[in-house]
């Protein structure tokens, strides 16, 4: 019995495949009726403005639900909650009323100087200072 | 070293400038280039804003060294190029097979990293001189019937050179003026992709000033850097094909 849970090799360009497959995607579509064809045009012009608007960062969990929470207490999009959020942030960072000192430690990343610990940043001074 | 041609049996599918476009990219990344124009028409001489000129019957015909009849192009990029004359050096191919050992014998000693051919649109024997001498062959292919069938000539030949023992690396079909909105080359690109599988390369979009670049005798890295040709198909947040990812992919092979 051939061993079935052996990865199969995917002797395709992978970005000639995804282009394959979003051109047969098209093919169909536009086999579709015109009011179909109409909504599936709409759709992917929604999806393609939003992607400008889109980004991800990770945030701890209970920060996720925070906001989440609230949005469903004020009936407010998440979104436009962490929006508000950030516009007051860089504000204040701005305006140099936030000093990002406390909470800065030095990081082991290649790519980043710096991590931001948020709990109890005098903690991490204190640790700091005894260095 | 490693010596690429770029054939394919139709005119007008994208050889010259997809040879000229990727001469240049690795020449500014560095690498020492040897463009030899193999077509009598001397194309490549113009897309580079220079002189056409006998630069390969010199070679052949005349029995001149080789760096005495190079033109440096760019920094890094030199050009052997090509003229009517070329069609001499045809005649000479087809009557003794002298010429084909002189030609590999120069480009050799040439000391260059990567050696690129731009094969005229023909199956003569300065085109089987092109393929038996390379390591490698791009087959630039507009998504349409007859330069489908262009590119399966130049395979059905590459496959009769192997069985003689030709010891070929490897080849691709690189999609040009690509058109994704039309079904024809939605049909030719699934097709060749089931046929050729891994040798299909992403493609190099449609794009009007591939055909302006010639005129200013500028290549597309100098005259519309980040036009279409060059940053390649949007698909979501990814670019697909264009200049710049091939030269990625040419690169790689280059230096494997």
């Amino acid at each position: 019995m051939p061993k079935k849970n052996l990865p199969r090799r995917d002797l395709i360009d992978p970005e000639v495949s995804d282009l394959l497959k979003e051109m047969e995607q098209r093919q169909i579509e536009s086999q579709l009726p015109r009011r179909d064809r109409e909504k599936k045009a709409r759709e992917r012009q929604k999806i393609a403005a939003r992607r400008e608007r889109r980004a991800t960062y990770d945030l701890p969990p209970e920060i996720r639900l925070k906001i989440s929470d609230l949005s469903d207490r004020l009936s407010i999009p998440a979104s436009q909650l962490v929006t508000l959020a950030l516009i007051r942030f860089l504000d204040v960072y701005e305006n140099g009323k936030l000093d990002l000192g406390p909470y800065k430690l030095p990081s082991r990343s290649p790519r980043y100087d710096w991590n931001l610990v948020f709990s109890e940043p005098q903690a991490n001074i204190r640790k700091k200072d005894k260095k | 070293m490693k010596i690429f041609s770029f054939a394919n049996q139709k005119g007008g599918v994208g050889k010259t400038t997809t040879a000229v476009t990727l001469a240049h990219g690795l020449a500014m990344a560095g690498r020492r280039v040897l463009l030899v124009d193999m077509d009598s028409q001397g194309h490549v001489a113009i897309s580079l804003g220079l002189q056409k000129s006998p630069g390969l019957f010199g070679l052949i015909c005349e029995k001149r060294e080789l760096p005495s009849l190079v033109v440096a192009a760019r920094d890094n990029l030199d050009v052997l190029p090509g003229d009517k004359r070329t069609q001499s050096v045809q005649r000479e191919f087809s009557r003794s097979s002298a010429g084909g050992a002189i030609f590999l014998e120069a480009i050799t000693r040439s000391g260059y990293e990567a050696v690129l051919l731009d094969m005229a649109p023909s199956l003569d024997s300065l085109h089987a001189c092109g393929l038996l001498s390379s390591n490698w062959v791009i087959i630039p292919t507009r998504m349409d019937s007859l330069s489908v069938d262009g590119l399966q000539e130049v395979i059905r030949n590459l496959g009769e050179f192997s069985r003689r023992g030709h010891p070929l690396e490897g080849y691709c079909i690189l999609p040009t003026f690509f058109d994704r909105t039309t079904r024809e080359t939605y049909v030719q690109f699934r097709d060749l992709t089931q046929t050729f599988g891994g040798h299909m390369w992403p493609p190099i979009p449609q794009d009007t000033r591939v055909r302006e670049a010639p005129a200013y005798g500028s290549t597309l890295w100098e005259y519309a850097p980040n036009c279409l040709a060059m940053r390649g198909l949007t698909e979501g947040r990814k670019r697909i094909g264009g200049y710049r990812q091939i030269l990625d992919k040419f690169m790689e092979v280059l230096d494997a």
